[in-house]
């Protein structure tokens, strides 16, 4: 059964339609990517999807039950969370700090229990901590948990993204561009991570530009082109899918990549692939 | 060092803060040096100013020698002996240290166990002399020292000084490893002796409990505003008036309430003040910055007006509310000796600050982290940023609550001109000059601001009006000094944002955040529902 069904979504800003009647759905326990040129609309896709943006029209339903205008908060308990396509950590928290603020949405601290520091919120506290720890040492950022976020490196900074993200218990993690900026080593451990949290029992939906990663970890791919989803179906299916490769390449780059099996789709625009480390 | 198969980094490719653990030796030490010197400061004061300054019946009336002379074998004479011998090795100890630690850096102070000792010797001491003082006004333990001799600033100092001084020296080790309990103890106990220290000066202890205790809560309810969840409030004054003027039509003659105990007055002034603080903050929580300032502003401008115009007729005009009951325990009043006030506001700082540090340490201090730094990450993270920021407001505002209650028993009469915006300005002054966020910075910038403003303001009339008649410049009386105490504001903001923009202790993650001049966008403006 799917755990996420997207049922034709739209999303508009003023005259620009961002999202246009796009539908799909998610398994419970699979790996699914998103992948489209600069400007498809898949983060918009993502921010629907997570509460950040209300949907204009259209339905977004996780395990049978609309989410649609739920706050972001909520829609974290129910089991939905992300990490940002522009590392969005609280860079002046330690690494550990930021995965305990992951955990808030599981606390049951209340104000009271925060004033006084009742022994009830000290061995929640404890636990979170330990859980946290857990969670670090699970990524192999157990050496950075008392550095801020910000002087992590690069990498790091992605991989402690997933460890917050991780952190409140999810069933489904939304990864936007986990790959962006990585080495060819670190793209390694990453799809590394990402398999071994599937068979832990996640169900992972994520956005990614370079293709080695989409097409070596993902079942399914689903395609956004100007907002709308112009193809959806397993790896194989998508690659040699006309539509896509007009979209990636340009009209007339069908027959030529027809007759060039081989040759690996790239992104429209290979900065991206390569991805700039922040200094 | 623990390495898994997902984290192939080498060790040494990565700038881990191995430097950490010195500079909190360096921060810690500086602590003690401050206890030290300033004791010793303190001891000096009260023990070698009354040797040179004739005795008169006003001022400093008591002193070591008088003790000495007057009863050279009595128990106090013995003890001041003591307490002065232990205070010159200890001194020649200081002079011995100072000389090594600049000889050596970061080498450890010699004879700790001697120090020990001598600490204990003097604590021991001192207490004694202080039990003795408190108990026993007879003439064979100290000699000369009479009834009104006992509570003088000369003592007081001497003894106060050589405490902090005993403790610093003797448990050095401990102060490093203990810096804020140790410094909040010896705030503590320093702040508790202040009405004896400054006894003779009746204006400055009802400045003490008036105004430096008042500010100091307003500065700590608006640092969680402010500090803690990064929303800047113009209007603070407004929860302040709030609470006050709860209290004061509850506890007093205007609607003939006398039965319910001001400690539960206190607490209903706090709770209505957060109430508020919930009814102000609803409407302006997708705001940030700039707007989220004047609305604040509009609402700290609003209160007293409407107090002015006698909401309701329940305000009383621009007259405000008289009459207000004095607090007290039991059968015991504090009337209008700004002594008790002043004590029962320590307490109460003292517990506001507890709750303070167990709030920035708690899952809400956290969450209200993550939302000053990003609101959009801690939303899809798990916050809920609509009750984080609501019960910032609530909270910080409760705090004014209670500091406006007791504003008003003090007092005896609350009016509208007593929280106008000069109020916010004051207690937004304290929290930036302090270090925005930081519980210390906050004590330490009330005690500069409203020293500057509420102390050498009012009295800089009389100073110059001496300096006036003795050099022959008599304009000098004439200038109206208290109508620059926006310009004191003005150039302390000025002067710190320029000099230190973080404040004087600023909390660490905030320091780093105003260099990068970090703001990130709300909420509300991201879903599009501004």
């Amino acid at each position: 059964m799917s755990l996420l069904e997207i049922d034709h979504i739209s999303k508009r800003f003023g005259g620009l339609l961002a999202v246009n009647d796009v539908t799909f759905d998610v398994g419970d326990g699979e790996i699914v990517s998103m992948i489209g040129p600069n400007g498809a609309g898949k983060t918009t896709a993502f921010n629907c999807i997570t509460g950040l943006y209300p949907v204009t029209s259209g339905d977004v339903r996780f395990d049978g039950v609309s989410i649609v205008g739920l706050p972001p908060h909520r829609i974290t308990a129910l089991g939905i969370t992300r990490t940002f396509q522009n590392i969005r950590l609280f860079s002046f928290m330690t690494a550990v700090d930021n995965v305990m603020v992951g955990e808030h949405s599981r606390m049951h601290a209340k104000v009271w229990d925060a004033i006084l520091r009742t022994p009830k919120a000290r061995r929640e506290e404890r636990a979170v901590e330990g859980h946290a720890l857990t969670i670090l040492s699970g990524l192999g950022l157990e050496r950075y948990a008392d550095m801020y976020a910000r002087n992590l490196p690069y990498g790091f900074q992605r991989r402690l993204e997933i460890a917050r993200a991780l952190a409140s218990g999810p069933r489904l993690l939304l990864l936007d561009e986990p790959a962006a900026g990585l080495n060819p080593q670190e793209k390694n451990e990453l799809m590394g991570v990402i398999s071994h949290l599937r068979d832990e029992g996640l169900t992972i939906f994520l956005i990614e530009h370079d293709m080695r990663v989409v097409m070596e970890i993902s079942d399914r791919i689903v395609v956004l082109d100007y907002g709308e989803k112009i193809a959806e179906g397993s790896p194989a299916e998508v690659r040699n899918n006309p539509r896509v490769i007009e979209a990636y390449l340009g009209s007339g780059a069908t027959t030529q990549m027809h007759t060039a099996r081989s040759t690996p789709l790239r992104p429209a625009n290979p900065a991206d692939d390569e991805g700039e480390r922040p200094a | 060092m623990l390495e898994t198969p997902v984290s192939p980094i080498p060790a040494d490719s990565v700038d881990l803060p191995a430097t950490a653990g010195q500079t909190r030796e360096v921060e810690s030490s500086a602590i003690f040096w401050l206890l030290a010197v300033g004791g010793l400061l303190l001891v000096a004061m009260g023990w070698f100013l009354p040797w040179f300054v004739e005795p008169t019946a006003n001022g400093i009336g008591f002193s070591p020698q008088d003790v000495v002379s007057s009863s050279p074998t009595g128990v106090g004479t013995v003890l001041v002996y003591v307490m002065g011998a232990a205070m010159l090795a200890l001194l020649a100890g200081l002079v011995v240290d100072a000389v090594a630690v600049y000889g050596h850096r970061g080498r450890a102070l010699r004879y700790e166990g001697a120090r020990a000792v001598l600490a204990l010797t003097g604590v021991v001491c001192t207490l004694a002399i202080w039990v003795l003082i408190g108990l026993s006004h007879e003439e064979p333990l100290f000699g000369a020292l009479s009834a009104s001799a006992q509570t003088d600033n000369a003592v007081w100092m001497t003894l106060t000084g050589f405490a902090i001084c005993a403790f610093a020296y003797g448990l050095r080790p401990w102060i490093i490893r203990h810096t804020s309990v140790s410094l909040a103890g010896v705030a503590f106990i320093v702040g508790g002796l202040v009405p004896y220290i400054f006894n003779q000066s009746s204006d400055f202890i009802s400045w003490a409990a008036g105004s430096l205790a008042i500010y100091t809560l307003l500065g700590l309810g608006l640092n969680v505003v402010v500090g803690f969840a990064g929303l800047l409030d113009l209007g603070y004054a407004a929860f302040f008036a709030i609470g006050a003027y709860t209290a004061g039509s509850l506890f007093g003659s205007r609607h003939g309430v006398h039965e319910i105990p001001f400690w539960v007055i206190i607490f209903l002034g706090a709770a209505v003040a957060a109430l508020f603080g919930a009814i102000l903050g609803a409407p302006t929580l997708r705001l940030r910055g700039d707007y989220l300032a004047i609305v604040t502003l509009g609402f700290g401008e609003i209160i007293p007006d409407a107090a002015n115009n006698n909401l309701f007729s329940q305000t009383g005009g621009p007259n405000g509310i008289s009459g207000i009951d004095r607090p007290g325990f039991g059968h015991f009043d504090f009337g209008t000796d700004y002594r008790y006030y002043f004590w029962a506001l320590l307490i109460l700082i003292s517990l506001v600050i507890i709750c303070m540090r167990n709030l920035e340490r708690s899952r809400l201090g956290r969450a209200w982290v993550a939302i000053r730094e990003d609101e959009v990450a801690a939303s899809a993270t798990g916050i809920n940023t609509v009750s984080g920021k609501l019960l910032a407001f609530a909270i910080g505002a409760s705090v004014s609550g209670f500091a406006g209650a007791f504003y008003g028993a003090e007092l005896g009469i609350v009016t509208p001109e007593d929280f106008r915006f000069a109020v916010s300005v004051t207690a937004l002054t304290i929290v930036v000059l302090g270090g925005i966020g930081n519980i210390t910075g906050v004590a330490v910038g009330a005690m500069i601001v409203t020293f500057l403003i509420f102390w050498v303001l009012p009295h800089m009339t009389e100073w110059s009006t001496t300096v006036g008649h003795t050099t022959g410049i008599t304009q000098l009386s004439t200038v109206p000094y208290e109508q620059y105490s926006f310009v004191v504001y003005g150039v302390m903001l000025i002067l710190i944002m320029l000099l230190r923009p973080a404040g004087l202790l600023p909390s660490r993650a905030r320091k780093v955040e105003l260099q990068t001049g970090m703001e990130s966008e709300s909420l509300a403006a991201v879903r599009g529902t501004v």
